[in-house]
């Protein structure tokens, strides 16, 4: 695999991540297209670009339906540029982010947009990411895929649900710092713990919470850029779906190829020139506040059962070593599959440009987003200024 | 007329033996990787060799990892709430992912040992049971 050349954001766009059901004042009725479309207008924006320098256009959702980024645009204008639609489960954007970037590193276009959207169903996740007869056996559980991997880890690391309810606490005290988060009050240990049982032993405020929402990415050459200032680089944009023998725990119980997470983590950082120990912050994957800490871990931040001890020492926090979903993460700013690997990227790219407001990190100079995705896909950007 | 059948939730899980009925997969004969359920295509998805002949997995086995799912998913499974769920590993080496049943739910742990059953799942919209591999804790 080539790099190609240089390829830079020109500009960002996110609507606040929110239940945009029409119920209340705050929270008005909006469709997906709507929120994509918002989404890139704020991109343009940003960028100081027109639509019409958009050369091609990747979209990322999950539940949109046929030709939803087609739906999105014409929203905006339907120019005659390339429409992809991507689906790739959690990972849809990461995924529409990283044919973008190729696409502008290898010099077929000078300027494309990734964008994300999801008005989120309801419920219980309807996946159909197993066969028919594994619904009928009630294991099309995406909780408790993560429960039973949750209690893996807790048996091989000592990890307890202690370690996890911190995990929530502290994304929910970054998210009250984030006014695009949908959930933006403060939680405490005790409310984490005594919080509804979803699937043993994880409980509601374990889960990041449905969120509808729209985010896009301009990526353009160098020579392109017209807001030259603080300048944000892609150092890396990988996407590893899945590598043999790691199922949720099933199948052959001989370890024959590097863990999924591990092995897009390695080809990042040598993508990159760049390892663990560069980063500043880190956008990681919870939508099981128990997940987070094995990703640390598999992303190589930490060793094996150390993220829990890290958490507890405040390393992970934003005035710590190494802040962690700074923005809140996906258990405050809600997970609207398509939208969230691009937020993720945002707000790499907003800390890497001292743009972040209250939640600022200091001296922020390199950022990685982990977008990890039903399949499995793992996605991971690493941006650098 | 009017005998309930029972209908396995999927055909090829499991097989009549002698001992009684037990879950099959395949086995490759090149690089010796185990599947289940049994591979139709007869490639190994490991090593790519086409040379996959059947596998019978052994009765008991240790639960890996469970978990209680407190709420109803949609549409598909009908019977009740909570269940449990888990991976149970086979001494042939390989975790089969599965409902336990006649267990209590909070009882069950990691490292117990457990054997498997054809239990019914439910019933079908003709009255028909439909029948599943189960795994459910030794008696002692």
């Amino acid at each position: 695999m080539k790099n190609g050349r240089e390829v830079v954001i020109a500009g960002v766009g996110l609507t606040r991540f929110n239940s945009y059901d029409g119920q209340k004042d705050d929270r008005p009725y909006k469709e997906f297209y709507d929120l994509g479309s918002e989404a890139i207008l704020d991109a343009l924006d940003s960028a100081g670009m027109a639509w019409t320098d958009i050369e091609a256009a990747f979209c990322g959702s999950v539940y949109s339906g046929t030709a939803s980024g087609h739906q999105t645009i014409e929203n905006v204008g339907m120019t005659g540029i390339p429409i992809v639609n991507v689906e790739n489960a959690c990972s849809s954007s990461s995924s529409a982010f990283r044919l973008a970037y190729q696409m502008v590193a290898a010099g077929v276009y000078d300027i494309a947009i990734a964008v994300g959207f999801e008005k989120m169903p309801r419920g219980f996740i309807q996946s159909t990411s197993w066969p028919e007869w594994q619904r009928f056996m009630g294991f099309n559980v995406q909780p408790a895929a993560y429960a039973m991997q949750t209690v893996r880890y807790m048996e091989e690391t000592g990890a307890t649900e202690e370690d996890f309810a911190r995990v929530t606490v502290k994304n929910r005290n970054n998210g009250v710092l984030n006014p695009k988060a949908r959930m933006q009050k403060p939680v405490t240990l005790e409310e984490v713990l005594e919080s509804r049982m979803i699937a043993k032993p994880l409980r509601l405020l374990n889960a990041c919470p449905l969120a509808d929402g729209g985010s896009a990415v301009i990526l353009c050459s160098r020579d392109k850029l017209k807001n030259k200032a603080k300048t944000v680089t892609i150092a890396a944009s990988i996407l590893t779906s899945g590598t043999y023998g790691h199922v949720y725990g099933g199948g052959s119980v001989k370890i024959k190829t590097p863990e999924t997470i591990q092995y897009s983590a390695q080809k990042a950082f040598e993508m990159a020139g760049l390892g663990p120990k560069d980063v500043d912050v880190v956008q990681a994957y919870d939508t099981m506040s128990s997940g987070e800490l094995w990703d640390l871990e598999e992303l190589g931040f930490c060793g094996k059962g150390e993220a829990p001890h890290l958490l507890r020492e405040g390393h992970f926090d934003l005035n710590g070593r190494l802040p962690v979903n700074t923005d809140g993460g996906l258990m405050s700013r809600g997970h609207p599959l398509g939208a969230t690997g691009l937020a993720q990227i945002i707000e790499i790219y907003y800390q890497l440009r001292d743009e972040a407001g209250p939640r600022q990190v200091a001296n922020a100079k390199v950022g990685l987003a982990h977008a990890m995705g039903a399949g499995p896909n793992s996605g991971i950007v690493i941006l650098k200024r | 007329m009017g005998d309930k059948q029972q209908i396995p939730v999927r055909d090829n899980l499991w097989r009549i033996t002698p001992n009684g009925p037990r879950l099959i997969g395949s086995k490759c004969s090149a690089c010796g990787e185990l599947y289940f359920p049994k591979k139709d295509n007869g490639v190994c998805s490991y090593c790519q060799s086409r040379r996959l002949e059947e596998a019978v997995f052994s009765k008991r086995g240790k639960v890996y990892s469970c978990t209680c799912v407190m709420q109803r998913p949609p549409v598909y499974y009908k019977g009740e709430v909570p269940y449990a769920i888990g991976f149970v590993e086979l001494p042939e080496g390989i975790r089969i992912e599965t409902l336990f049943t006649d267990c209590d739910i909070e009882d069950l742990h990691v490292g117990m040992s457990v054997e498997m059953v054809i239990s019914k799942l439910h019933e079908d919209e003709a009255g028909n049971e439909v029948i599943a591999y189960m795994f459910r804790p030794t008696k002692a």
